[in-house]
């Protein structure tokens, strides 16, 4: 039996993305103008019908998912934006959550939102058959708000602050969003469930990675009639240094946080100007309930009841279960949490939500041996019935009950 | 979905421009002209002796005010409090604090959805909350019964970006400075600036705010109704009448000064709500109202333009007190569309946003509430792309009530227009 737990815990240890070779793509003219000139011949090479990528909105202030076939249109896209204002998983479940589409649709996103559409597909609520996801190495994103404030600084400020895509190590991660600061999953190295990754670190100078990373990447690049046979090493190299930085710096500010939330007293302070207003929930590409059980009739209550609580204490919070709410959520979406940060971006009460969950999250996929998002093939822990594990749970349970139980039998 | 939204524009410009019966929206109501009642008390004291008087005296079982949460940044929240002593001077509530952390109309509805209290519930709200929660009453979403509802005239609300860093607190001085002289804050939020009703319409108590110059030391009580009379009758007959009055604080004298049970309240009644500083401020938040309207961009093309960077949260509609559906449309299945749409929705257009219906949200959200939309700005303070949604939502929302010679949250009585038949009107539209 414990052979089986520690399969279990092996599972995501095997799928670490390591292909010796990639495609090179030239890109004097910068990454991005590389990378957008690329997507433009896979389309009029009919490689795929469509795409799915950030386009900038019309009053050139933030960057929206645009569907689109046709290749002019792509002169406004933006692979990388400096914002997420959607995460592109939410984007790739609302195109896809009722079947697989006719069209062969090329997806371009960040990591985390591409590990946030396989935990969509877990859950039956996106399909990825026609789709390819196609990812970048990603040095994190803006605070929507702050990026809003002056759409053309924001830009330049991102740009600025990741000029040097080679080195992780020269990125400037003090403007980016708190939870992009500490993420440890900035490439697909460590869960490669896109297609096809963009990998700029360790490149040389005016060419990136294309990197396979499934078979229907491997078939994109031999279509596009690119030779897979530049070594990767210097790419698995930077990534694995920058993923120990980034997970020790995870680590510190995980172990500071959770001085100021443990406890109840704690924890009410971190969300006490919270407003109910749900947000989180509702920019989060997890909570995908059509009606979450905090919005429904089940906790519309007589007025008796509220006077009641409120009697108890002394006065009660209006609307009440603000707490409750988020831990209801956290309990219902941790083990699939990718510390995204979308819900941070769009709560107006700048409560420090993507870390608090972030840290949650590490703790509760941790305890089960689970990766968000980290392969398609690892069954959700909630829907994968264990024999044994949990141990450490249920322990006092047989300690207490166990002889008792014996003996009433 | 798209194309029924290109057909919308050219209506919502033709409603936008109606200045001239905007005015007669934003004239005050004849009958607001109740006596008042002079206490030698400032504002914030006298709320406070008022509510711990008719919580200790059982005359109301909770009251619903705003309260410092005790969080380390000064957070505040709306509580219903059933302990008198959060009234003291060193309680938590703090009844009159120009914040709005929800539309305490949405928080009537859901204590009164189920039906109304047993007992008296006191209800301490900003006007465009009383008036959001008149609009909810109208659509059966809350009862008026067994509420003792207390409104001022108000200088308006901070942003909650104010009550997030710490600000609040020290610009409250200048807050009650501007107040006391008639003014506002430029602070406030904009819809507050531009807001044409500030003097609570429905409440059973008004506190008198706006250019008391004197609010610090005494205040002038609005007994608007025979309810918000007995309450506060009751109220002054506590000091001498009743047993265990030697418990309360000596600072409990401004109560003492309200009339007595036997000497009625009419004679002690003077001074009239609406003053040269109400009149002038009226005329003030109107130049501010068209200043801000003026910078609307109108038509689909404005839409696009100022909705562009929406992320769809739909925020915007769950803070909106008049936004009461449980599900709205477009978070249902009916907005969960097949691959096929999309692609079919590509191949005639070129591209898709996804998610989409963007605008066709707002103009959604638009036909369905402008017409009681109360201009309380919640929209906007919550918007997580900066959009000036209230702006917007108001510009709308005053011509179509001037449309339909509506005022919503004016009259519990006064009809929906959308659900009342008149064989003729909109006489423009039908041409």
């Amino acid at each position: 039996m414990n052979d089986k737990d520690t399969t279990r815990h092996q599972a995501k240890r095997n799928t670490v993305l390591d292909p010796p070779c990639g495609a090179l793509l030239p890109a004097e003219d910068g990454i991005e103008a590389a990378f957008v000139g690329w997507l433009k011949e896979a389309l009029n090479r009919n490689i795929f019908d469509a795409l799915l990528i950030p386009v900038e909105v019309p009053a050139e202030d933030s960057f929206a998912y645009l569907l689109l076939q046709d290749a002019a249109i792509l002169e406004s896209a933006s692979p990388l934006p400096p914002v997420m204002p959607v995460q592109g998983g939410k984007a790739i479940s609302r195109l896809t959550m009722r079947g697989n589409g006719n069209k062969r649709i090329a997806v371009v996103v960040r990591p985390c939102e591409a590990r946030a559409a396989v935990e969509l597909v877990k859950l039956k609520q996106a399909h990825l058959d026609n789709l390819w996801l196609i990812t970048m190495d990603c040095p994190g994103a803006l605070l929507l708000s702050d990026y809003l404030e002056d759409p053309a600084a924001g830009a330049a400020r991102f740009a600025k602050a990741y000029a040097d895509r080679r080195h992780p190590s020269e990125w400037d991660r003090e403007p980016m969003r708190p939870v992009c600061q500490i993420c440890n999953h900035f490439s697909l190295r460590q869960a490669p469930v896109s297609d096809l990754h963009i990998g700029t670190l360790g490149s040389s100078d005016g060419a990136v990675f294309i990197i396979p990373a499934s078979p229907k990447g491997e078939r994109i690049l031999e279509d596009m009639d690119m030779p897979v046979d530049a070594a990767l090493d210097s790419w698995a190299e930077q990534v694995e240094e920058a993923e120990q930085t980034q997970t020790e710096r995870r680590r510190q500010a995980h172990t500071e946080l959770r001085e100021t939330i443990t406890g109840p007293e704690r924890l009410m302070d971190v969300f006490s100007n919270c407003i109910n207003c749900h947000n989180c929930q509702r920019a989060c590409p997890m909570c995908y309930c059509r009606q979450c059980y905090f919005e429904s009739a089940a906790l519309k209550l007589p007025p008796e009841n509220y006077l009641a609580r409120a009697e108890h204490k002394g006065a009660l919070r209006f609307s009440p279960d603000t707490l409750l709410f988020h831990i209801g959520r956290a309990s219902h979406m941790i083990l699939s949490c990718v510390s995204c940060g979308a819900c941070e971006d769009a709560c107006p009460m700048d409560i420090p939500i993507a870390q608090v969950f972030s840290l949650l999250a590490d703790r509760a996929q941790e305890t089960l041996g689970y990766v968000a998002g980290g392969s398609l093939e690892e069954p959700l822990p909630l829907v994968a019935y264990e024999m044994d594990e949990l141990h450490q749970v249920e322990q006092p349970y047989v300690e207490i009950y166990h002889k008792q139980e014996v003996q009433d039998a | 979905m798209p194309e029924e939204a290109t057909s919308l524009p050219s209506e919502l410009e033709g409603a936008t421009s109606l200045p001239s019966e905007l005015e007669g929206a934003t004239s005050l109501p004849s009958e607001l002209t109740v006596k008042g009642l002079k206490i030698n008390k400032g504002a914030e004291e006298t709320m406070r002796e008022l509510l711990r008087s008719l919580l200790e005296s059982g005359k109301v079982s909770g009251v619903l005010a705003l309260g410092r949460t005790g969080n380390a940044g000064g957070g505040v929240a709306y509580s219903l409090f059933t302990d008198p002593d959060a009234f003291r001077a060193d309680g938590v509530a703090i009844p009159l604090l120009p914040f709005m952390p929800s539309n305490a109309g949405s928080l009537l509805s859901r204590l009164t959805l189920k039906g109304p209290p047993a007992k008296p519930v006191a209800a301490v709200i900003k006007p465009c909350e009383l008036r959001a929660f008149i609009e909810l009453v109208k659509l059966n979403q809350g009862s008026l019964d067994n509420l003792l509802l207390i409104s001022s005239t108000c200088g308006g609300v901070y942003p909650l970006d104010l009550g997030v860093n710490g600000e609040l607190g020290e610009r409250l001085p200048q807050y009650w400075e501007a107040v006391k002289h008639g003014e506002l804050d430029d602070q406030v939020r904009p819809t507050c600036l531009a807001c044409a009703h500030f003097v609570p319409e429905n409440a059973d108590i008004t506190v008198a705010l706006m250019g008391e110059a004197e609010l610090d030391a005494q205040c002038t009580l609005y007994l608007n109704t025979e309810k918000g009379a007995a309450f506060v009758d009751g109220v002054a007959s506590l000091p001498s009448d009743v047993d265990g009055v030697a418990s309360l604080p000596s600072d409990v004298d401004g109560v003492a000064s309200l009339p007595s049970s036997e000497g009625g309240l009419e004679s002690h009644l003077s001074g009239e709500l609406e003053t040269e500083a109400i009149q002038r401020s009226h005329s003030q938040r109107q130049v501010h109202q068209e200043a801000l309207f003026a910078g609307v961009e109108v038509g689909l093309k404005g839409m696009i333009h100022t909705f562009g960077r929406c992320i769809g949260c739909h925020a915007c509609k769950t803070v909106c007190p008049i936004c009461y559906c449980r599900m709205c449309y477009f978070d249902s299945q009916g907005c969960e569309h097949s691959p096929e749409f999309y692609e079919g929705e590509l191949e005639r257009k070129g591209g898709v946003r996804v998610p989409s219906n963007t605008v066709f949200f707002q103009l959604g959200r638009l036909a369905h509430m402008s017409v009681s939309c109360v201009g309380c700005g919640m929209c906007t303070d919550v918007c997580p792309a900066d959009i000036p949604v209230s702006t917007i939502f108001s510009k709308v929302g005053v011509a179509v009530q001037a449309l339909f010679d509506y005022q919503p949250g004016r009259d519990v009585t006064e009809e929906l227009p959308l659900r009342t038949f008149a064989e003729e009107e909109l006489a423009q539209v039908a041409t």
